[in-house]
């Protein structure tokens, strides 16, 4: 079972006076364990694609279904609660409590899931650990570098056992250095532990370090390629 | 919840200036707010204390048209009879009987209209506290022929002193015009100073001698354990006891009915218009917190808080907030009305003296009950709740989609 699929979804902004048309048609599976780029010029509905399937916004026709559950139509509070158990969310910025170390801002997300203290703790430990931060556990964001902080972002996101991750222009505020960092840090968490990674982006580097390349132009796919070939994907 | 508890307590600190101008203005609010209705409070009941703990008492028995015509001849039939059920009655705790007369009294300089009063001195020490206004000489059981007390301000209007001689003119029982000549023995003060130009005070029995061939009382005033059964009192004796009527405080005193009602309501009042201006600082000060935060509210809500706990973490933290700030201004209310309580608070230098004119204190001693405290507190999460009412709703509006778009 693909763990996101898309059927002709189109977004329309502003239907009755200026209508823009975010979105076309866009008709999309991806499967457990893909680390795929969504790439595109400004504008060209990256943004308005990834919310849609991660059931911030609505379509204005189609459907998402997510690892069998259409969330298309599903009740504002039932679709918080289907996001904080299946959809992990990395934004280009904004992504913490600011008044909470890195250590409660991975935790928070496992207290709203009402986890075991024990699980928490072990897997909050674990998670910043793996990203590189087991020593600044206590360290509040603004005592962290932006790539830092976008790691704790990828922490958290993990931390809740989502189905896969949204990323949107995770590398967009961050140096070159931070944005390879976080990349590989991103991959290893994908080949190690099969997560299933979406991100947009921009940056050619971190497009090229993708196994999977969807290309928007005005609000529909343009190409979908696969590229560093390890791994196949159903054509589409 | 402890996190939501936690998230809150951290979000008020995020702007130590602005929660504390708030905080400061709930301490100063709530003070005040305090202050102004224990002193309302201490002065109503001083008032109150004054009247029917030095005179009133809590039921007064007369002729019926005593208290409109003041006859010397609307005196009470029975004073033995009456005696005899108070003795018998367990409501009563004491009582005393009083001659009275309208009077002319003279100096050697200048005569002044007054009220006689005329008292039984043991019995009304047993009833009132009206001994304890003597500021200088002798009460009326000094051992001189027809002693008589004088309010200050008739002293010094009448030009005489302890020692002198004063002449009383009454009318008798027949109507005709009675003098006699008293010695002045002690000087009172009483916190009513137009009382104390009008009324003097001597014993009944010095006083009824002139005007009757045998004992006669004009009042009776009755002091109750219980106040609240002055009523029920005072029905039984109009049933019970025929040619008198009984009325109780409040009847006697429509004034002092009013003010203590009226005192529960100003404070009431006071509280309510300190709670309107707290609801509008708390309210700017949550907007202000909702509105830098928009794009934080909307992350939470994008990876999964719902909407409920995002309601309930900004109530917490206007609760928490006002609650900080409410908390310590009632300590600081407590301790400054527990400090006048004992000390008082003199108000003659801000024209206290002149309420002397009206019957009150200079000086003030504070009253606030553990209700007031109660009520203070409620009313404050009250209003805290209100006030993050509308910015939490704003928050909740938020659609994360806009909110997480650069
Ligand atoms: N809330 C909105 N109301 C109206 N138009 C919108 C709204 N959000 C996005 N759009 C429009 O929809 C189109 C797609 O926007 P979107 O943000 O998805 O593009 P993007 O590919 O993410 O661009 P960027 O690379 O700049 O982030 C744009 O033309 C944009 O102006
Ligand atoms: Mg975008």
């Amino acid at each position: 079972m693909p763990v996101i699929t898309t059927r002709n979804l189109s977004k329309v902004y502003n239907p009755d006076t200026v209508p823009v048309h975010a979105l076309r048609n866009v008709t999309l599976t991806i499967e457990e364990g893909e680390f795929t780029s969504v790439r595109g010029p400004s504008g060209s509905g990256k943004t308005t694609l990834l919310n849609i399937i991660g059931g911030l916004d609505k379509p204005t026709n189609g459907m998402v279904v997510i690892n069998g559950t259409t969330i298309t139509g599903m009740k504002d509070s039932k679709l918080i609660d289907f996001r904080l158990n299946n959809i992990g969310f990395v934004f280009q910025s904004y992504n913490l409590i600011p008044v909470f170390t890195a250590y409660e801002n991975v935790s928070f997300i496992m207290l709203l899931q009402k986890r075991s203290k024990n699980e928490m703790k072990a897997r909050t430990e674990e998670l910043l650990e793996a990203v590189g931060l087991g020593s600044k556990l206590h360290s509040r964001p603004r005592e962290l570098s932006g790539g830092e902080q976008q790691r704790v972002a990828v922490a958290r996101a993990l931390a809740s056992r989502p189905k896969f991750i949204l990323a949107d222009e995770p590398t967009a505020n961050l140096d070159t250095a931070s944005a390879m960092n976080l990349l590989d840090m991103m991959e290893r968490m994908n080949r190690e532990e099969n997560v299933t990674f979406v991100f947009s982006t921009h940056d050619q580097r971190v497009i090229e370090r993708a196994r999977r390349v969807i290309t928007m132009v005005d609000g529909a796919i343009d190409s979908d390629v696969q590229q560093n070939g390890d791994r196949k994907y159903a054509e589409e | 919840m402890t996190i939501l508890l936690s998230i809150s307590w951290r979000n008020i600190w995020r702007h130590p200036a602005r929660s504390g101008v708030l905080l400061g203005a709930i301490i100063a609010g709530l003070w005040a707010g305090i202050m102004v209705s224990s002193l309302t409070n201490g002065w109503i009941q001083q008032r109150f204390d004054n009247l029917i703990q030095e005179e009133l008492a809590h039921v007064q028995i007369h002729h019926p048209e005593f208290l409109t015509e003041r006859e010397p001849w609307m005196h009470i039939d029975d004073t033995d009879e009456i005696s005899a059920f108070l003795e018998n009655d367990d409501r009563v705790s004491s009582f005393t009987v009083r001659t009275l007369s309208d009077a002319m009294i003279q100096s050697a300089l200048t005569s002044s209209g007054v009220q006689i009063r005329g008292v039984d001195p043991d019995r009304e020490r047993q009833t009132t506290t009206f001994h304890e206004n003597l500021i200088e000489g002798e009460y009326l059981d000094a051992e001189v022929r027809n002693p008589v007390l004088l309010g200050e301000r008739l002293v010094e209007k009448l030009n005489v002193d302890i020692g002198n001689r004063v002449v009383l003119s009454f009318q008798d029982l027949e109507n005709d015009i009675i003098s006699g000549a008293f010695n002045i023995t002690g000087i009172f003060k009483t916190a009513n100073a137009p009382y104390d130009e009008r009324h003097v005070f001597v014993r009944a029995e010095d006083l009824y001698t002139l005007i009757s061939d045998r004992p006669i009382h004009h009042e009776i005033a009755i002091m109750l354990h219980d106040q609240t059964e002055s009523d029920d009192l005072a029905a039984d004796l109009n049933q019970q006891i025929s040619g008198i009527t009984a009325e109780t405080w409040y009847d006697l005193s429509p004034e002092l009915k009013y003010i203590t009602d009226m005192g529960g309501s100003m404070t009431f009042y006071i509280m309510v218009v300190i709670m309107l201006a707290l609801a509008f600082g708390i309210l700017n000060t949550m907007l202000m917190a909702i509105f830098e935060r928009m794009r934080e509210l909307g992350m939470l809500m994008a990876i999964g808080m719902s909407k409920l706990r995002v309601f309930v973490m900004i109530m917490l933290e206007s609760v928490i907030l006002t609650l900080t700030g409410a908390s310590t201004g009632l300590v600081i209310a407590h301790l400054s009305v527990n400090y006048l309580g004992r000390i008082g608070l003199d108000m003659s230098g801000v024209g206290g003296e002149s309420m002397a004119e009206f019957g009150y204190d200079a000086v003030v001693y504070p009253i606030a009950g553990t209700n007031d405290y109660v009520t203070t507190i409620i009313l404050v999460v009250f209003t805290a709740i209100i006030a993050a009412v509308y910015p939490a709703i704003k928050a909740l509006r938020l659609n994360p989609a806009d909110v997480v778009r650069d």
